[in-house]
């Protein structure tokens, strides 16, 4: 077929092999890029500059009024607390873990590995209910931790449970690819050279791992800060006591307050600014390190 | 390599100090002294957390030299209830009406002669209004009007909502009322699941609690009628957002409860500081500051009190039969409310 | 890659080993086997008939019914725009594209309760695009395009972030080669680019539909409450909740249960799968 056809495909050929696709065609390339950029902006930047725009119209002292609030300090206390305790918790978990499923063969590892990510499918309010099912006070374990006079649901335990469960994947799902990149020759090395677990897991394991464990750790803070679905289900909401940050804002919109709902989201989507460009660091250097 | 290690511990260090030190601060303060926890429904929020708890502080200190702290939680007062029926510890609870006290006496969470006092169990009064837009564009003054094509109302969600209870009791009250009478004693209950048909099918979005409602209506400018507790209404005035709203002439008369949670109290030892809180609520002091906030007194005749206009025809619960029988008539499982309810859409 | 995954051989697993394992697996068991077990124990104990009556609600079968549309009709808009903007990402060079794809994992780090707000904000009846938007009739708070819209948003990174990698280690050796013998770029794009993304694609198109199923924070400020109109399975669930009515909640989790778990498995499968063919 042709070598005729060659040659009529020649002329727009050349554009073709230097860029070589359909969009290589000025026309379609800017229009390609105008529909993406136009969409992102739409979708993502309108909506926030709208919060940010909604939340200084009436001037930074309404803003400055509702930070200064006793209810507002304690919601984002609440939510620092409980993101701390995640963070500990199943950082130590997920490294752990993913020692486990990289460096260990056992029976049923591929359904353990599974089951991490689980937290990732259930809806929000699923896990709530699930939670207040087991640890309600006619729940499974709940109504024997009643008796001892130890509450869990409608109480900060419950909404520390909550959080743990939801983001339980993300440090086992961040490190894990990296240990298996890394390997166990060094490991093996450190061994030999006569070095106990605990001092290779800190000088060769863990330095491996960093930046892949900074990275998930930066989504899990993220997460636990943002959780709302599970938490609200599971708190009674008491002003100051159970009321995380995320369950302010909903109770400032569906009330007569919404400057407080505007403070407090405009700095969680600062924070969560401020979190993106850590991840994006973070990612470089995994990259990085990966290459190297 | 290992500077980059601890640069990093570093890193989550500072923030592990960062937010030990956020916590810290939050961290209430003592643990001594007397605690109050409040269960209440979602509209009286301000009256409380901005006067009354304060009010009843100092009356508590004066009266007996100790401070009281108070933890509250404002909700949907069926959400409210449900969560105290099945284990939120909430020492007094404030209730909507008295159809969700009685969940709590089911549940074993408040003593069966709750509502054996010199009120009844009630605290504050109220009327069912409907509020509407400037200048009235939609020309609504009665209930029939809700039921006019292209008329959004706004109430919120009976399931949850005590205020959806009373918006929905004051329009099936009003017809079934009027045609009790016009029948010689006999209803047309047809011709009353009609008029709740026909509004329910304006209903532009049922919020999870009257507070919710409100604010949809006021702040998001949604719908051209809301139906709601006149002390709603009176509430934005008082806060500068002035809501305007007419009040149907036959109009149901809202009893809002109050008491003492026992299983609450005993855990909590508590009981002194809780039964004291309930009697401030009715007591002048109280009424005068609930007053001020938009509820109607308990004690209409009291010369110490705040005087609100009357509606024409002023009607009650008792008059419609009870909560039970309403209950049953309107929201059981072959209630009026519930068969509209679930045709709809079909 | 499988002798990087089984290091030590099996033989000499040591104490501490199996303490770590015991351990972590009891955590995992804990935290997430138990509480799913918990849920789909007591939403059956009380008999199939009650399950199948609380699934069968009315009001709970529109709820999914909505849920599974919303959530499609997301996922078919965003595999277009998420490949498209994948594409722009990887092969052209244009001003700011640095903080563009920095900003695309935006919605992975903002709270959805924010989202919902932002969204509120941006199309409620009283902001200036809601009333653009309500004299031509079109509402988007508190109707069914809101939740498309919140979907949207929260599930925006998922297909570019498949795609991505993906297209950058694409060989464009194909791509040319099919140029060159004269397939137009049509052709090239439908025969050779797509079906190496084809996998990546899937890929993102699961998590975010398994992402909608669930999505609860963002959908609640824009739906709310119209049973049978803009109630999306989650927000059925947690009324049913505040309601008081346990055996239906559970219940219906129950079958989003399975629902998300069906999504998580299958993708699964797919991705070993692919993984397979791929290595050989």
């Amino acid at each position: 077929m042709a070598s005729d056809h060659d040659q009529t495909g020649e002329a727009d050929g050349i554009n073709r092999l230097s860029a070589s696709k359909w969009a290589s065609l000025p026309i379609g390339r800017w229009l390609l890029m105008t529909v993406v950029i136009g969409w992102f902006a739409l979708l993502i930047l309108v909506p926030t500059i709208a919060l940010a725009r909604q939340a200084f119209a009436g001037g930074l002292a309404p803003l400055g009024r509702a930070m200064a609030s006793e209810e507002f300090r304690q919601a984002f206390g609440m939510t620092l607390g409980i993101t701390l305790v995640a963070v500990v918790v199943n950082t130590i978990f997920g490294v752990c873990f993913a020692l486990v499923l990289v460096r260990q063969r056992f029976w049923g590892k591929t359904l353990a590995d599974g089951l991490v990510d689980l937290p990732f499918a259930i809806s929000p309010v699923v896990t709530g209910l699930m939670l207040v099912v087991l640890y309600g006070p006619d729940g499974w374990i709940g109504r024997h931790l009643e008796t001892g006079g130890f509450r869990v649901v409608y109480a900060l335990p419950g909404m520390i449970l909550a959080t743990l469960f939801v983001t339980l994947p993300f440090v086992v799902r961040g490190v894990v690819p990296v240990l298996q990149e890394f390997g166990v020759d060094q490991v093996e090395a450190a061994y030999i050279l006569g070095a106990g677990r605990w001092v290779t897991f800190w000088r060769v394991t863990l330095p491996s791992i960093r930046w892949g464990l900074a990275y998930s750790m930066l989504l899990l803070i993220a997460r636990s800060l943002g959780e709302f679905g599970a938490v609200m289900v599971v708190s009674g909401n008491l002003l100051g006591h159970t009321q995380t940050a995320t369950l302010y804002v909903h109770d400032g919109i569906e009330g007569f307050r919404p400057e407080g709902a505007y403070a407090a989201s405009l700095i969680l989507a600062a924070v969560s600014f401020f979190m993106l460009i850590g991840m994006e660091t973070f990612r470089k250097r995994l990259k990085a390190s990966k290459q190297s | 390599m290992k500077t980059r290690v601890q640069g990093l511990a570093f890193f989550f260090l500072a923030l592990g100090v960062g937010l030990v030190a956020g916590c810290g601060g939050s961290s209430g303060p003592d643990a001594s002294g007397d605690v109050i926890k409040l269960g209440a429904y979602s509209v009286v929020r301000e009256a409380f957390h901005d006067a009354l708890i304060p009010a009843f502080q100092e009356h508590w200190k004066q009266k007996t030299g100790r401070v009281v702290r108070f933890e509250e939680s404002y909700n949907a007062s069926g959400a409210q209830a449900r969560a105290i029926a099945s284990g939120f510890d909430a020492d007094v609870a404030i209730l909507s009406h008295t159809g969700d006290m009685n969940q709590l006496v089911e549940a074993k969470r408040v003593s069966p002669d709750w509502a054996k006092n010199p009120t009844g169990g009630i605290v504050t009064h109220s009327v069912v209004v409907i509020g509407h837009r400037e200048g009235n564009p939609k020309a609504i003054a009665d209930w029939s009007d809700l039921a006019k094509p292209g008329v959004g109302v706004l109430y919120p969600d009976p399931k949850t909502s005590g205020g959806a209870r009373w918006n929905i009791n004051a329009i099936y009250g009003s017809a079934y009322l009027a045609s009790k009478a016009a029948g010689g004693g006999t209803p047309d209950l047809a011709a009353v699941a009609d008029l709740l048909k026909r509004v329910q099918a304006n209903v532009v979005n049922m919020d999870a609690s009257g507070r919710q409602s409100m604010s949809s209506f006021s702040e998001r400018g949604i719908g051209d009628a809301v139906v709601t507790y006149e002390n709603e209404i009176l509430l934005r005035k008082r806060e500068g957002k002035p809501i305007e709203y007419v009040v149907p002439e036959a109009t149901l008369l809202i009893e809002s409860p109050a008491a003492v949670v026992d299983s609450s109290v005993e855990k909590h030892k508590n009981r002194e500081v809780a039964t004291e809180f309930l009697a401030f609520l009715t007591s002048v002091e109280g009424q005068k500051i609930l007053a001020s906030y938009g509820f109607r007194p308990v004690d209409q005749t009291s010369p110490l009190l705040p005087e609100f206009p009357k509606p024409a025809k002023l009607f009650t619960m008792a008059d419609l039969g009870g909560w039970d029988e309403v209950q049953t008539a309107v929201y059981g499982p072959k209630g009026l409310w519930t068969s509209i309810f679930s045709d709809q859409g079909k | 890659m499988a002798s990087v995954e089984t290091t030590r051989s099996g033989g000499d697993t040591g104490l501490p080993d199996l303490v770590l394992r015991g351990m972590t697996l009891g955590y995992l068991g804990w935290m997430v086997v138990l509480p799913i077990i918990a849920l789909g124990f007591q939403s059956l104990v009380a008999g199939p008939q009650a399950f199948l009556d609380a699934v069968l609600d009315p009001q709970a079968v529109h709820a999914l019914k909505l849920t599974v549309v919303t959530a499609l009709v997301m996922v078919v808009i965003n595999v277009v725009m998420g490949t498209a903007t994948a594409w722009v990402l990887v092969r052209y060079e244009f001003p700011g594209k640095k903080v563009m794809n920095a900003l695309i994992d935006l919605p992975f780090a903002v709270p959805t309760v924010v989202t919902g707000l932002m969204l509120v904000l941006l199309y409620g009846p009283s902001s200036v695009l809601g009333t653009i938007l309500g004299t031509y009739g079109f509402s988007v708070i508190y109707s069914q395009p809101g939740i498309v819209l919140a979907l949207l948003f929260v599930s925006y990174p998922f297909v570019i972030r498949s795609v991505q990698p993906v297209l950058l280690e694409l060989d464009r050796a194909e791509e040319e080669a099919a140029a060159t013998m004269g397939a137009s770029g049509w052709l090239t794009f439908w025969r050779v680019t797509l079906p190496t993304l084809a996998p990546a694609i899937f890929t993102g198109a699961a998590l975010s539909f398994g992402r909608a199923l669930g999505e609860f924070g963002s959908v609640i400020l824009v739906a709310g409450n119209q049973p049978m109109k803009t109630k999306t399975t989650p927000l059925y669930v947690f009324g049913e909740i505040e309601s008081g009515n346990k055996q239906g909640a559970m219940a219906v989790s129950l079958v989003l249960l399975a629902l998300s778990l069906g999504v998580l498995i299958s993708l699964n499968l797919y991705q070993r799968r692919w993984s397979l063919e791929d290595g050989k």
